[in-house]
């Protein structure tokens, strides 16, 4: 069984391999020159060669890249040109915060999605279905970062019930481990913490979460209409079964298949939908470094960080492919 | 004494506009012990009783008139849930698509004991005694359906339906979608199971063959009324209604002489025309009617004991006689014009490094003669189709040759292309699927045209050649596919492979899935175009009647092997291979003419 | 007289909602009358004309330099439309010539470009456009190419599935068998059956290359700064809210229902053009 999943992922390599090629040239092509830029503006021309040879830009592209992927896979990630730390740091000091609020947005994604799609289906070919439909369709017209600036509108200037900037209240000592606040202030017992950084992540995660939940809530919706349709629905029912069993027991396990599929794609997508989230609440995540790296055109910092996205979607990939094998008999048996 | 009894039940459909009787005055009873059949072509309404037992009926129909009581219910106003599954069970059409994909079948049967209240403690034993009733292995329990044949699932099926020991059992075509040998096989379970526990059965079913063998009562359905109703032995001593004696006719025979089919005109009238009728229903395609038939409709009246039916002049049905014209002009057979040496094709899936094979067709040779029609019969799976398939070039051998019109045509390339083109075509078997279904029919039958570049007026006049030797309506040339009935859109499919008359013609599966009396009207056809045209037929089909009757040769085919071949006649009066002894075997026996 | 198409009563909404963003986009100088350039320093970040403060000649305020608002909105829908609907018809020529060339012809041909669709759909679109931003450089016509760019993938991938169902169908083998040439049965057999299809998703597309293109704006590497545009619009007015809240509104407004336009179009679509888009392929 786990062989047979590690098997599925033998392309997630070369897909690496080829997305951090192409990332590499494509970075290389532009009209900058990082051995300038990480030269004092007035440095003579021969200092900035000399800068360049020492970064190895004199070489062949593939060369360079091949350096750079060597140094990749020692952990080794390359020096920020702008902020001057090492790029491995930096994403050490960002990349627990994306994640958990991926994550969080997640979370309310699936539940309102999944929730939301239950109810849709229970207004199957009632009279409201239309208006419950263009409602999503309404919803689904508001994108994350309009989600985000709404909700720091109401709940932030006008209420003034939430936090909307960083992880933290500006008083509050930072509970230092992983990097994964929450989980951190838990396990220090650090709850004054805890309840801040909770209470930080409230407005950033709603937003990207609302933001991915009605596809979730639609193809739910649709798929348990196609399942009702089938013959083993019809089939229990003529058995006599009631309808709450052939919801649980007939029809949620088929129809979580392509609801299954999409929430990877979703994730996938709301992982770079965070970005926006960031900038906007001031989140310092990978999102926030990305949009600095790329105003300063600071490559290092831009090939790791869009490596990592990769890797965190290949990741996911992997992930909704196992558990879809798990709960889909027919893939198993091979 | 009955234990389900129906008394002028009428069903309607609501429509926008209309209110349309899909059932009208059906009156039913069955005793414990006993089997009814219910037989109709689609459409007669034969599947929607069944749906008024089980009450899941669409929301725009709903029953207007009449009762039906089972075992002292009432069923038109009580909740049926509680009876279903435990004293009334159904046995579906579609076993592999009836169970639960994602469930074990174990998890299924263990659901189902759950649910008629068996404790958990003992859910197992009877699980596995069912499985035991069926003749089937207890390892089926921790298997999932994809990994059962179709006759595995539907034995599952009939095991959970008899498991509550139900006073009466549904069987909606339960063998339609199953092989000729295993439909066989299920049939015979159904009625061991059925014999042991009393229980009654309805029989829903197309197969007036099928039902004269399985059934002890039987009321034939047209447009929604039963026309014929009584005992088997007396209904086909002496069938009563034209219909049914048509009905009979148009199936072609599997012993004695060859006769030609009985092909009705038209088809059954569709909903719609059900809200206007008038006089008789099947008054417009009867052969004996007279003109009282399209003014008052009859009703259901006494003919000997328990045999009735719905006919002003039941005197005249004896009268319908099959057609006395030779239904073979024999033509003496020409040279080979298909010659096939060692075929093989084994299909590869998946990609290179874990590649796995499946052999289709394998050593399989033959030849076919210039205005010859030769058969290739096997159950689905045989690699029929393949050959088929082979032949008009959509798929590359992986062994053997083919040679068509003297040229070698083995691997389709672009050289050998536009001599396959000259020489053969095909009809494919679903209409649905063959016709463009946004393209007009007169652009559909002269495709082959189009594609050598011919200007229009030639084609329109082509297509009005085509349409009329198909004795199609020529104002259908503008229409779309959708706008055809069945039989219609399979002689379009038909026309559009003889638009340049091909020297052979394969045609696979083309009559399956027909109602009879449409099938009677397209082999028919076949035979006249015989007659006027002069192309050889390679007809790929599961039917041994069809076989017999349309074919002048017949190889039979199994897992890929060509297994036994010959003349018609011979090979079907004495088979020798044992394969083609069982085929034979388990078509339902002949109704006496 | 309505289409068929749009008798659903959402398509319509959408389309009529649509249409009136489009006039507002051709005849903003006629309705707004001022220079969406024009700075008034003196008259910064006025509240609408209908609050306390509010100036009639700006009618929804002005902005942290004094520009009109409501004119800077009208002429922000031009970039917004503009790129509604050239990106959104350049990934779907792109994207559906790919799709036919994989579903039609299957095998290598379908391996490879389907090998493209993953690797490319390995990078959450939002960080896809950025690199590709940071590669192109800011401007119109970069925006452009690249939400094609990111874009083509969506109808590459629900395209190839719905050509490989229509090309396993037997008309298309039987068009073969007749004569037809490759080029001849994809435009007579499979391209019309695909039409439905390729508008919806059109129509759903437009929506998101506005949403795109105010996202790549609001983080300063959309148009150039000459440029008006909504998502820039947002990102100016963000320290402003209290003072001049239709700053912020009017743009959020503007994508908001120009997006719901087009979802409100792609919606009723689908079920007029009896489109099967399975939600987890869009």
């Amino acid at each position: 069984m786990i062989a047979t999943l590690l098997k599925r992922q033998a392309t997630a390599l070369p897909i690496l391999l080829i997305v951090s090629a192409l990332l590499f040239t494509a970075l290389r092509l532009l009209p900058v020159d990082p051995a300038a830029m990480s030269m004092p503006p007035n440095a003579t021309k021969a200092e900035v060669e000399a800068a360049r040879v020492a970064m190895g830009l004199d070489r062949p592209l593939p060369e360079q890249y091949a350096i750079w992927i060597g140094q990749v896979a020692h952990g080794d990630l390359g020096r920020s040109i702008h902020v001057r730390r090492p790029v491995s740091t930096l994403l050490a000091d960002t990349l627990p915060a994306t994640i958990e609020l991926a994550v969080a947005a997640m979370l309310i994604a699936g539940s309102l999605g999944l929730s939301g799609g239950l109810i849709l289906f229970a207004l199957r070919d009632n009279k409201a279905e239309p208006l419950a439909e263009t409602a999503t369709t309404l919803m689904m017209s508001v994108p994350e970062f309009l989600w985000a600036l709404l909700f720091i509108f109401v709940f932030g200037v006008a209420l003034q019930a939430l936090p909307f900037t960083g992880r933290l209240d500006p008083g509050i000592s930072r509970p230092v481990l992983t990097g994964f606040l929450l989980f951190d202030a838990a396990w220090l017992g650090q709850w004054k913490a805890f309840a801040s950084a909770l209470l930080h992540l409230v407005l950033p995660a709603a937003a990207l979460g609302i933001a991915f939940a009605p596809p979730i809530m639609r193809v739910l919706r649709a798929s348990l209409i196609d399942i009702y349709h089938e013959d083993y629905i019809r089939q229990a029912r003529l058995r006599g079964l009631s309808e709450t069993r052939i919801l649980l027991f007939h029809a949620l396990q088929n129809a979580g298949l392509p609801t299954l599929t999409l929430m990877g794609v979703q994730f996938g997508i709301l992982f770079g939908g965070s970005l926006l989230i960031e900038v906007i609440y001031a989140y310092p995540g990978m999102g926030n470094l990305m949009v600095d790296a790329v105003r300063n055109a600071d490559l290092p910092i831009i090939q790791a960080v869009g490596l990592t996205y990769c890797i965190v979607v290949l990741t996911i990939n992997a992930v909704v492919d196992a558990l879809y094998h798990v709960i889909n008999p027919r893939l198993r048996a091979r | 004494m009955s234990i389900l009894r129906a008394e002028n039940l009428t069903l309607t459909l609501r429509t926008k506009d209309a209110s349309i009787p899909v059932l009208r005055d059906v009156s039913i009873a069955v005793a414990p012990g006993r089997i009814l059949g219910l037989v109709g072509e689609s459409g007669a309404g034969k599947s929607m009783i069944g749906r008024v037992l089980s009450g899941l009926l669409p929301p725009n129909m709903a029953v207007t008139a009449g009762s039906l009581h089972f075992d002292g219910h009432d069923l038109l106003t009580e909740p049926k849930r509680a009876l279903l599954g435990r004293e009334i069970a159904f046995i579906p059409q579609e076993p592999m698509t009836a169970l639960n994909p994602v469930h074990t079948i174990g998890q299924q049967m263990h659901e189902h004991l759950a649910r008629l209240g068996v404790p958990a403690g003992e859910r197992q034993a009877r699980a596995i005694a069912a499985l035991d009733s069926v003749h089937t292995s207890e390892a089926l329990l921790t298997r999932y359906p994809h990994q059962l044949s179709g006759g595995q699932c539907q034995r599952v099926l009939i095991a959970m339906a008899f498991a509550s020991r139900p006073k009466l059992v549904i069987a909606d075509e339960p063998t339609t979608a199953l092989d000729v040998s295993v439909q066989a096989r299920i049939v015979l379970l159904m009625r061991e199971l059925q014999a042991k526990a009393g229980t009654a059965v309805i029989f829903i079913t197309h197969d007036l063959r099928l039902a004269a063998g399985v059934c002890d009562d039987i009321a034939v359905l047209y447009a929604g009324r039963i026309v014929e109703h009584g005992p088997v032995a007396e209904v086909f001593a002496q069938e009563g209604h034209p219909y049914t004696r048509c009905l009979h006719l148009a199936n072609p025979p599997l012993s004695g002489p060859p006769r030609a089919l009985l092909s009705l005109p038209d088809q059954m009238p569709g909903l719609r025309a059900l809200a206007t009728l008038r006089g008789c229903a099947f008054a417009p395609r009867c052969p004996v009617a007279t003109a009282d038939c399209a003014e008052l409709e009859p009703g259901l009246s006494v003919l000997a004991g328990a045999h009735r039916i719905a006919c002003h002049h039941p005197a005249r049905t004896a009268q319908i006689l099959p057609p006395t014209d030779d239904p073979h002009p024999i033509r003496l057979p020409g040279d080979a014009i298909l010659t096939v040496a060692n075929l093989g094709k084994t299909f590869r899936n998946g990609p290179f490094w874990r590649r796995s094979e499946t052999r289709a067709v394998h050593d399989a040779s033959f030849h076919i003669r210039a205005g010859e029609f030769l058969a290739i019969v096997g159950e689905s799976g045989s690699g029929k189709s393949t050959i088929g398939r082979l032949v008009t070039g959509l798929e590359t051998p992986s062994a053997g040759s083919i040679t068509l019109a003297g040229q070698d045509v083995t691997t389709p390339s672009a050289k050998t292309r536009a001599h396959r083109i000259a020489n053969v075509q095909m009809v494919f078997q679903d209409p649905q699927s063959a016709l463009n279904p946004r393209s007009r029919i007169a652009d559909i039958v002269t495709q082959a045209m189009e594609a050598a570049g011919r200007p229009k007026p030639e084609r329109q006049a082509r297509a009005r050649e085509l349409l009329a030797e198909m004795a199609l309506p020529p104002e259908i040339a503008t229409r779309v596919p959708s706008q055809l009935s069945g039989g219609q859109r399979q002689r379009v499919n038909i026309a559009r492979a003889l638009c340049t008359v091909p020297r052979l013609l394969v045609a696979d599966e083309i009559v399956s899935g027909l109602d009879v009396s449409i099938q009677a009207q397209l082999l028919t056809l076949l035979a006249r175009l015989r007659h006027e045209l002069d192309f050889a037929l390679l007809f790929i089909t599961h039917d041994l009647s069809v076989v017999r009757h349309l074919c002048d040769r017949v190889l039979v085919m199994h897992r890929g092997e060509i297994v036994e071949a010959g003349e018609v006649q011979t090979l079907f009066a004495a088979p020798r291979h044992p394969y083609t002894q069982a085929l034979l075997a388990s078509v339902p026996p002949d109704l006496p003419l | 007289m309505i289409p068929r198409a749009l008798r659903d009563p959402r398509a319509f909404i959408g389309a009529v909602l649509f249409a009136l963003i489009a006039l507002a986009a051709l005849f903003a100088p006629w309705i707004a009358r001022v220079d969406p350039q024009d700075q008034d320093l003196l008259g910064t970040l006025l509240p609408a004309a209908f609050q306390a403060g509010g100036d009639p000649a700006h009618l929804l305020g002005t902005d942290a330099l004094g520009r009109d608002v409501l004119a800077r909105v009208l002429y922000g829908a031009r970039t917004a439309l503009s790129v509604a609907l050239i990106a959104a018809f350049g990934a779907m020529v792109l994207g559906s010539v790919l799709a036919y060339a994989a579903g039609y012809l299957g095998g290598w041909t379908d391996w490879v470009i389907g090998r493209t669709v993953e690797i490319w759909m390995s990078f959450p679109p939002v960080i896809l456009a950025l690199i590709l931003m940071t590669g192109l450089g800011t401007g119109l016509r970069n925006v452009i190419l690249a939400i094609i760019l990111v874009d083509w993938t969506r109808f590459c991938r629900v395209l190839r599935a719905e050509v490989v169902v229509i090309a396993r169908r037997d008309h298309v083998a039987a068009a073969r068998l007749t004569g037809f040439s490759h080029l001849q049965t994809v435009r007579r057999e499979i391209i019309p059956a695909t039409i439905p299809l390729l508008i919806t998703l059109l129509s759903l597309e437009a929506g998101i290359a506005v949403i795109a293109e105010a996202i790549l704006s609001f983080v300063g590497l959309g148009v150039k700064s000459d440029q008006i545009a909504w998502g820039q619009m947002i990102a100016d007015s963000r320290d402003a809210i209290y003072q001049a809240p239709w700053n912020l509104l009017a743009p959020t407004l503007a994508i908001f229902l120009t997006v719901a336009a087009a979802n409100l179009l792609g919606d009723g679509l689908r079920r007029t053009l009896d489109v099967r888009l399975r939600e987890d392929r869009a």
